[in-house]
């Protein structure tokens, strides 16, 4: 009986295909909007988890932005003294960060300049592909470490720039000391490492001339409390600097700070996602309350040879049932692209939420059948009289 | 096997009553062949629901078998019309999305029947209406005679107590009209099912056993 009344519900279905495809299309984009609502966010953890993987999740980053152009800035001792002066601060390294043309060979390429001491690397833990980083015994000399993006661009005619190799940073002939392993990007750093320039401090001052500090990198004790490390920081560095304004930022912060963006963007997917499922039910209902109108007497007809109430009830909710199982799964693969189209655009990995179909699907399939109840209902309850006059 | 008595009909159209049935009285024993004439607008519609228990009358008592059957909910009345009564509809309706054996085995199914069994006493019931052949073909492919023949293979699938047609010829033609006369007459002969025959063609009604007259409310014969 079960095996006849789907055959049946599936062969009224494809009858009235333009009505079925309409009520089909609703389910379809609120499965998708659901799954790309819950897959987008497994894509997004994902991705967050991966950009702190390398650098961890106690890095802090400062800034440090001038009010006035003859601001005098802070001092380097002013942040050397830090981890003294700022409880839950274990490390720091100052930046200088400015941008500069960088010529190799002939390839010129406008790039940041990052100037720092020998604390920078500890601090953000980067790996070398070749040579080593700044040291403390670098300071006067024309050495520079640079990003495998900004070595790949520079590389013209077969010739890349190696350890040893000779560049121009701004008026300076620089000698290449190591070139950094790629790293993924981190918004904690003030400047895109792999396409970045390193050199001393006072390096960094001779390309630029004037340049002050503008960023610092540090690290938290373990079990720090970020919230008042960052305003203990803040207040600190504030008095010490003259027209000069401070934030802090600290990487579980940044993290709070794209969960609540994301959760901005998954409201807005599970918004859409409600309305179409509604629309999609409405949709639904709407088919299946003319498919009884038109199928009155057919339905008399079947009272009259035996079929009882829930009989009736049963076809109809076959219909809407099949209905929103199409509609599911064709949802799920929607959805599923969808979140891959986001994750490209983003350039984040896709991954997938083992979850997400399941519940997407669920979700739409309960909606389906729930819009399908008040028509089959309908049907069950016609008079078998007025429904076999109606011809 | 059927017994009617004192059955009265009264519907409430826009304020005013209307007295459909006044008294009707019947007695039909099993495997009789009757035929009910009447105008339109005699209450013949009205009178076979009643008999066919898709309607309930005002007033009277209806017993088929022996059984009360006005007391039943609607999903008993559903099982007695499955397990008692047949129908054949002027208007040939069959299932158009199903194929023929499917249509004819529609009331072993909703008996909850197993699909084997019910394809076997569908083929079986075709065969006995001529249409053996046809098991497999879809509705739309037969002709008015062919489909009126696989509505009586349906009615008569459940080896029902009553056959029950409301205009069974109303909608052919003369020669094909008699073929399904000369059918009603076989199967009520060799299966012992009492067929009530509701029409208004006199060439009709006088080839059953017994003639009735549904004349101002109350059968005359």
């Amino acid at each position: 009986m079960l095996r006849q009344t789907f055959i049946e519900a599936m062969a009224n279905l494809l009858a009235g295909r333009q009505r079925s495809v309409l009520a089909l299309l609703g389910i379809l984009i609120g499965a998708a909007a659901v799954i790309a609502m819950l897959n987008v966010g497994a894509i997004a953890r994902n991705e967050t988890v991966r950009q702190f993987k390398e650098m961890g999740t106690d890095v802090l980053s400062v800034n440090i932005s001038a009010r006035r152009s003859d601001a005098l800035g802070l001092k380097l001792g002013d942040i050397l003294t830090v981890p003294q002066m700022v409880p839950g601060v274990t490390a720091i390294a100052p930046l200088a960060v400015g941008g500069a043309s960088v010529t190799f060979r002939g390839t010129q390429r406008s790039t940041m300049v990052a100037g720092v001491t020998e604390a920078f690397n500890p601090v953000v833990r980067l790996d070398l592909l070749q040579g080593r980083f700044i040291s403390a015994y670098d300071k006067y000399e024309l050495f520079c470490v640079i990003g495998k993006q900004l070595a790949d661009s520079l590389a013209s005619g077969g010739e890349r720039p190696i350890v040893g190799s000779t560049l121009r940073v701004g008026a300076y002939l620089f000698t290449v000391i190591g070139i950094l392993d790629p790293t993924e990007h981190n918004p904690m750093m003030p400047l895109t490492i792999n396409a970045g320039v390193f050199v001393s401090l006072q390096n960094a001052a001779r390309i630029n001339p004037g340049q002050r500090l503008t960023a610092a990198v540090g690290r938290l004790a373990d079990g720090a409390n970020a919230d008042r490390v960052e305003q203990v920081l803040a207040e600190y560095l504030t008095s010490k600097g003259r027209d000069t304004t401070i934030s802090v930022q600290t990487a579980r912060q940044l993290i709070a700070g794209m969960a609540g963006q994301m959760q901005v963007f998954t409201l807005l997917l599970g918004a859409i996602g409600v309305i179409a499922l509604v629309l999609g039910g409405v949709g639904v209902m709407n088919i299946m309350l003319v498919s009884v109108t038109e199928r009155r007497q057919e339905i008399g007809i079947r009272l009259a040879i035996g079929a009882r109430q829930r009989d009736i009830q049963l076809l109809f909710l076959a219909e809407a049932l099949i209905l929103a199982v199409f509609g599911a799964l064709l949802g799920i693969g929607l959805g599923l692209a969808g979140s891959w189209g986001f994750a490209a655009l983003s350039d984040w990995d896709f991954v997938i939420d083992p979850a997400a179909p399941p519940l997407g699907a669920g979700v739409s399939i309960a909606v389906g059948v729930f819009f399908g109840f008040y028509p089959a209902h309908l049907a069950a309850r016609l008079d078998p009289i007025e429904a076999l006059r109606a011809g | 096997m059927l017994a009617l008595d004192g059955i009265t009909k009264t519907y409430d159209a826009a304020g005013r009553r209307v007295d459909v049935l006044r008294g009707l009285s019947l007695v039909v024993p099993a495997g009789d062949m009757v035929s009910i004439m009447g105008g339109s607008g005699s209450g013949k519609t009205t009178f076979m629901n009643i008999v066919g228990l898709l309607d309930r009358p005002t007033n009277g008592s209806y017993h088929i078998g022996g059984q009360d059957v006005l007391a039943a909910s609607p999903d008993t009345l559903a099982v007695l019309r499955n397990r008692l009564i047949g129908f054949v509809f002027q208007s040939l309706f069959l299932m158009p999305r199903l194929n023929i054996w499917r249509n004819v085995a529609l009331p072993l199914m909703y008996r909850g029947l197993a699909l084997v069994e019910a394809r076997r006493a569908a083929e079986a019931m075709l065969a006995r209406v001529g249409l053996g052949d046809c098991a497999q073909m879809m509705p739309p492919q037969l002709s008015g005679g062919m489909r009126q023949r696989v509505a009586i293979a349906r009615a008569l699938v459940g080896e029902p107590a009553v056959l029950l047609a409301d205009e069974p010829t109303g909608a052919l033609d003369p020669t094909t009209a008699q073929e399904i006369m000369d059918l009603f007459r076989t199967l009520n002969r060799d299966l012992q099912v009492l067929v009530m025959i509701i029409t208004h063609d006199p060439l009709i009604a006088a080839q059953c056993r017994r003639q009735l007259v549904l004349r101002d409310g109350v059968l005359e014969g």
